[in-house]
């Protein structure tokens, strides 16, 4: 909210704040301190220091340019200055303001001694943009013929004021109003609000009751419209706003219409009620009314634009159809113009919800609406009307011709006196809870100063009674805070509070578990020389769909198609990151991209195509899955000489991947060839090349995959290097890794030497030298402690079909030295057992 | 005889210097102190002397032996040397080569930021939980005091995705769910991930907090100021002072907004200080007393239990620390700048 610092000096004495610029700073200082933060101090000659009024003496054509000009401008006294200038609705003998050489104009341009084709311009003549006092301007501006010349232009546009710009939180209605704020300040600072003069509540219920207007008010939505006053006045004079009325709205960043709008606007500003005025000669059938929309009706506003209501609005009508947005805005069938001589005004309180329903669906942010949304205070309400009526009186020579008003009986004296909210507390309540010492008196003081009554009681309970437009203060803990407000939070101390049970454990709670394996995971990705990714959620659909991923949910309200479908995986982010990090690099070399990512990833629940809907009030429907994705390629090293440097292949990824389980010391997880897949439909399996991929099985569960992504995909990307990607079902796999309370426990190893023997076989190429390890393990029983092959020969020197495996085995006991025919033995039936399992033959 | 040993040692030191390699050393030493060597062949003729003179004989010989030993000794070392300096000289590199330089991992700084500051209040007792990003409305909101229809819902542009479904705009969904899971005393920090529609250099579609809560009987505001108090110590450093201003959160009253001295130019602000722009003070928190609806949503009784929550933003913290520039950098998945951290 914009707030004048000279409106406010007026509604109360800011004089031991200081003045000019160091007292409304030290306002601001005061009210953040509060709770109302001040975002913005801006003076309103904010960038006019060296802007001063000239006449323009001479226009010439600029000797080389066309369409610029050359004037010669007179400070009244001095030489003249020869000035440059693009703009083309001035002449000779106007007065313009010109921005002399070193001003910094409010648009951040500042103004140098320059060339402008040649010729030196002294300074800028300038435009109403160009001040900042409008968003756009035709030309320059040009001054009254009979402004002085040579002065400052603040000072001939008389604008001294300074506008503070409040971040107001939302359940501080009561100080969107420069009265409602005054009343804050006032209590600051110990002093008395100067309320403006307008007529009472007990004056618009005499002239309901003398002269009642002809108009019939009809309330037909209950306590969503709980009171309604309307005034009827007669002669009035519908003219432009006199100058301190127009500058004041301009000043708070509402254009001037006429006096009659320009009032109510004025009384909003003023008091936090919005108002509203009807040409009394539009309306029909002497009615006026509130009651829902109906469905489908069409209401053309103020605006220009016409609403088609949804039925959950509140309307204005009259006897013939509705004349507004109750709270929003007005309707553009009823409006004040300038041959109006009969008005209507209405005050009235409207239902924060129905405002805000109906300000939410038509988007229409009104001041108004964001006043009532927020709550109006309900003793305020006739009190607007009475300003109003004050004011209309004074600026357009209105005079009452009669008044009516439908007050439902919780907006009586009575039912409103029923209604005030008693918060009983104990006042030593307000020092334990606040940790601070804090007095009676003190507590006293500080809840009077807030207009609130208290009675009471006993010592230990007194009955609180906030004011009736603190519409926020309705617990003790709301006590609490405006105590401490007052006070001020830095008066409050800094303890420790005491720890009175135990943390939960990491070792026996399995979310608090889960956490540590997860730490543990990204550290040994990390080690592996990874980067962690983090991926937006969201991401756009037609890419999910490019990689083979259907039914993804989507975001109902996503900021652009882009960031429409949530992530069913974690690849696709980390596939886009890497192919943007090529398109990033201009470089001859393919940088290496090597990401991994641990997120949530978002599912339907299976077999379940219908929308994402609540189930009760914990349940969303929606799964989400932590996946763990990981893409690898370009160089192995990230620098060394060309051989060691070699792009990244399978054998890099399964390494990772390794070193992953084996830091986690997860148990049960085999890699299994993708070909032999059992869902060769999923995804993430098309996603792959079938013979450079594997699954990695758990049991009977896929906990992931890993491989070279299908060339299918990446040929239509023109992919510069191999992508190699790995996505694991993180859930599953940190079930079966080692938990936070399990310690590896130490192994020893024999103190007698191994007997090594190594073998070359020659095998047919579609074994998998892992069965030949595992056969050789079970076969060589019980010396055999190791297999492994150490190298591969495919080629002229062996058959077509057959490989040339190496291994070696390497057999001992923990206890005791093997005999030598003790290994020859085992050896033996390693060789028997290959041949016979696979033919394999000793090379 | 003395003269025959004489000129033998002379000549076999003369041919001992005059040795260039470890090999005509060796045959040095055989022509001289082998078995069929000078040595013993001018020795074979000790029988034909005085046996008075044969002691003073020995000794010159074995004096000669020793010299020409020793002498060896020290011609063997720096022919060694020599050798084993050409040795080397020959297996000389260029160091200035590249290393075979592996490639570096690192966390993401919003990985190692919430760490730290779970590590912190790990300290204090807190335990860490977590939750779903997808929420309900029930708990992103009506639990926490945020009805239906209610201006607080414009702090928090929220994404739908169905009826009464949205994802979290913050963390204290988590929160309402430790509290119906558990009994007080409750102390826990949910870090996440939220989501809010909006995005420029300083806001994003989706970005991270940490939400703290303490809840037992007798927890203070003062409480409240000591443990982030310490926290902003912990991690801006020790000279670190905080600032309460009261602000308004529906899930809590009394709130708060916690500021921070500048860690950069600390007590003395600077006008060009680029962190705090000048201020002294950088907003990174928002907190306050549990309101007492949440906890009656939660089942606890106001008038029995009292606590605290704060809530920070850890891409605002990540960004101070590294002087992150642009928040949407976190999350390119760009290699040129997660491989900074």
């Amino acid at each position: 909210m914009r707030v004048s610092w000279k409106w406010l000096n007026e509604l109360v004495d800011l004089s031991s704040l200081g003045t000019g610029m160091a007292g409304a700073q030290s306002l601001g200082e005061l009210l953040t301190r509060r709770g109302l933060e001040v975002e913005e101090l801006q003076s309103q000659s904010d960038g006019w220091e060296k802007v001063v009024s000239v006449k323009i003496l001479e226009r010439n054509r600029h000797p080389e340019a066309d369409r610029l000009s050359l004037c010669s401008v007179s400070f009244g006294s001095g030489e003249p200055l020869e000035i440059v200038c693009g703009a083309q609705n001035m002449k000779a003998g106007d007065i313009v303001a010109l921005a002399q050489i070193g001003a910094k104009l409010p648009n951040g341009l500042k103004i140098e001694k320059s060339k402008i084709r040649g010729v030196v311009s002294n300074g800028m003549l300038c435009s109403e943009a160009e001040l900042g006092m409008a968003a756009e301007s035709e030309g320059i501006m040009i001054l009254p013929e009979s402004t002085p010349l040579g002065r400052p232009l603040a000072e001939i546009l008389g604008r001294d004021d300074i506008v503070l710009t409040l971040k107001l939180t939302a359940n501080r209605s009561d100080c969107l109003s420069h009265v409602g704020l005054a009343r804050e300040v006032a209590s600051a600072l110990g002093k008395k609000v100067c309320f403006p003069k307008g007529y009472t509540r007990e004056e618009l219920e005499r002239w309901v009751k003398e002269t009642p207007s002809k108009v019939t008010l009809k309330l037909e939505a209950g306590e969503d419209s709980p009171q309604f006053w309307a005034v009827s006045l007669k002669n009035v004079k519908v003219a432009p706003s006199p100058a301190w009325l127009v500058r004041r709205l301009e000043t708070l960043g509402s254009r001037s219409i006429n006096n009659v709008v320009d009032a109510t606007n004025l009384v909003m500003l003023e008091l936090g009620q919005p108002t509203h005025a009807y040409d009394a000669a539009k309306l029909q059938g002497e009615i006026l009314g509130v009651r829902s929309g109906k469905v489908g009706e069409e209401l053309p506003l103020l605006d220009g634009t016409s609403v088609k209501l949804q039925g959950e609005e509140l309307v204005i009508f009259d006897g013939a159809r509705s004349v507004g947005l109750a709270g929003v805005m007005g309707g553009g069938n009823s409006e004040v113009e300038s041959g109006t001589t009969e008005v209507l005004l209405e005050s009235a309180e409207f239902a924060p919800v129905r405002v805000r329903r109906a300000s939410s669906r038509h988007s229409k942010k009104t001041e108004a609406a964001h006043r009532f949304e927020r709550g109006v205070d309900p003793l305020g309400v006739a009190g607007a009307m009475g300003r109003l009526v004050q004011l209309l009186q004074d600026l357009a020579g209105a005079q009452v011709s009669g008044a009516t008003s439908a007050v439902l009986p919780s907006r009586s004296g009575e039912g409103l006196k029923k209604s005030r909210r008693l918060i009983s507390v104990d006042p030593a309540f307000f020092a334990d809870f606040l940790g601070m010492p804090l007095t009676e008196a003190e507590i006293e003081k500080e809840l009077l100063a807030q207009s609130c009554e208290i009675q009471k009681d006993s010592v230990k309970e007194w009955r609180v009674t906030p004011p009736a437009h603190r519409l926020d203060l309705n617990l003790r803990e709301d006590l609490a805070e405006e105590i401490a407000r007052s006070v001020g939070y830095d008066r409050i101390p800094a303890t420790i509070p005491k720890l009175t049970n135990a943390p939960i454990s990491r070792v026996s709670d399995p979310s608090m578990g889960a956490l540590t394996v997860m730490n543990r995971a990204k550290d040994s990705l990390v080690r592996a020389g990874l980067l962690e990714a983090v991926n937006l959620a969201f991401t756009h659909e037609g890419w999910l769909k490019e990689l083979g991923f259907e039914n993804s949910i989507r975001v109902l309200n996503p900021l652009s198609e882009d960031f429409a479908a949530l992530q069913p995986s974690i690849l696709p982010g980390l596939i886009r990151n890497t192919l943007d990090n090529w398109r990033h690099h201009f470089g001859s070399e393919v940088p290496a991209v090597r990401l991994f990512e641990l997120r949530p990833t978002f599912h339907l629940p299976e077999g379940e195509t219908r929308k994402i809907e609540a189930r009760g009030e914990m349940e969303t429907g929606v799964i989400e899955k932590w996946k763990l994705g990981i893409v690898v390629s370009g160089s192995r090293q990230e620098h060394g000489l060309k051989p060691e440097i070699a792009e990244v292949d399978f054998f890099d990824l399964k390494a990772i991947v390794e070193r992953l389980l084996q830091d986690l010391g997860t148990r049960g997880v085999r890699f299994s060839p993708l070909a032999s897949t059992r869902s060769p439909d999923s995804p993430l399996v098309r996603m792959l090349h079938p013979g450079q991929s594997v699954e990695i099985l758990a049991g009977n569960a896929v906990a992931g995959v890993m491989g070279l992504l299908h060339p299918r995909l990446t040929r239509g990307w023109k992919a510069r290097s191999a992508l190699w990607v790995v996505e694991l079902d993180w859930e599953l796999l940190s079930k079966l890794s080692r938990g936070p309370g399990e310690e590896r426990a130490f192994k020893p190893w024999s103190a007698f030497p191994p007997m090594e023997r190594d073998y070359a076989l020659l095998v047919k190429s579609d074994v998998p030298a892992e069965k030949l390890v595992q056969s050789a393990l079970k076969a060589g029983k019980p010396f055999a402690k190791s297999a492994k092959v150490f190298d591969v020969y495919r080629g002229s020197q062996v058959p077509e079909g057959m490989t040339s495996l190496a291994l070696k085995v390497i057999f001992s006991e923990d206890t005791r030295a093997l005999q030598e025919s003790e290994t020859e033995g085992a050896s033996a039936k390693i060789i028997e057992a290959w041949k016979k399992e696979f033919g394999a033959e000793l090379r | 005889m003395l003269d025959q040993l004489e000129a033998l040692g002379g000549k076999a030191l003369n041919e001992v210097q005059a040795a260039t390699s470890l090999d005509s050393l060796e045959q040095v030493r055989i022509s001289v102190l082998g078995k069929k060597g000078g040595l013993s062949e001018v020795l074979k003729g000790l029988g034909s002397v005085p046996a008075t003179e044969r002691p003073k004989i020995g000794a010159v010989a074995n004096e000669w032996k020793r010299k020409i030993e020793e002498a060896m000794a020290l011609k063997k070392a720096s022919l060694e040397g020599a050798a084993l300096d050409q040795e080397i000289r020959s297996q000389r590199i260029d160091i200035t080569l590249p290393s075979r330089f592996s490639h570096r991992g690192a966390l993401h700084p919003i990985t190692t930021t919430t760490r730290k500051i779970a590590e912190v209040f790990g300290r204090l007792g807190f335990d860490v939980m977590t939750g779903p990003e997808a929420e309900t409305d029930f708990l992103n909101f009506e639990a926490v005091n945020i009805p239906k229809d209610h201006p607080a819902r414009d702090m928090q542009d929220t994404f739908f995705l169905g009826p009464g479904v949205v994802l979290r705009t913050h963390t204290s969904a988590v929160q309402m769910r430790a509290l119906r899971s558990r009994e007080w005393p409750v102390r826990i920090l949910c870090p996440g991930a939220v989501y809010r529609c909006d995005q420029d250099a300083t806001h994003s579609p989706m970005f991270h907090q940490v939400e703290g809560l303490w809840v037992d009987r007798h927890v203070k505001m003062s409480d409240l100021k000591g443990v982030l108090e310490f926290f902003a110590r912990e991690l801006f450093g020790a000279e670190t002072r905080i600032r309460l201003r009261p602000s308004y959160f529906p899930f809590v009253e009394p709130g708060a907004e916690v500021d921070v001295s500048c860690f950069q130019c600390g007590t003395s602000p600077k006008h060009e200080c680029r962190v705090c722009k000048g201020t002294g003070w950088l907003e990174i928190l928002g907190a306050g007393m549990v309101h007492p609806k949440l906890f009656e949503v939660a089942g606890y009784d106001p008038r029995e239990v009292t606590g605290f929550a704060f809530g920070m933003g850890v891409e605002r913290i990540a960004m101070l620390l590294h002087r992150i520039p642009d928040l949407r950098l976190m999350f390119q998945g760009d290699v040129r700048f997660l491989g900074q951290f």
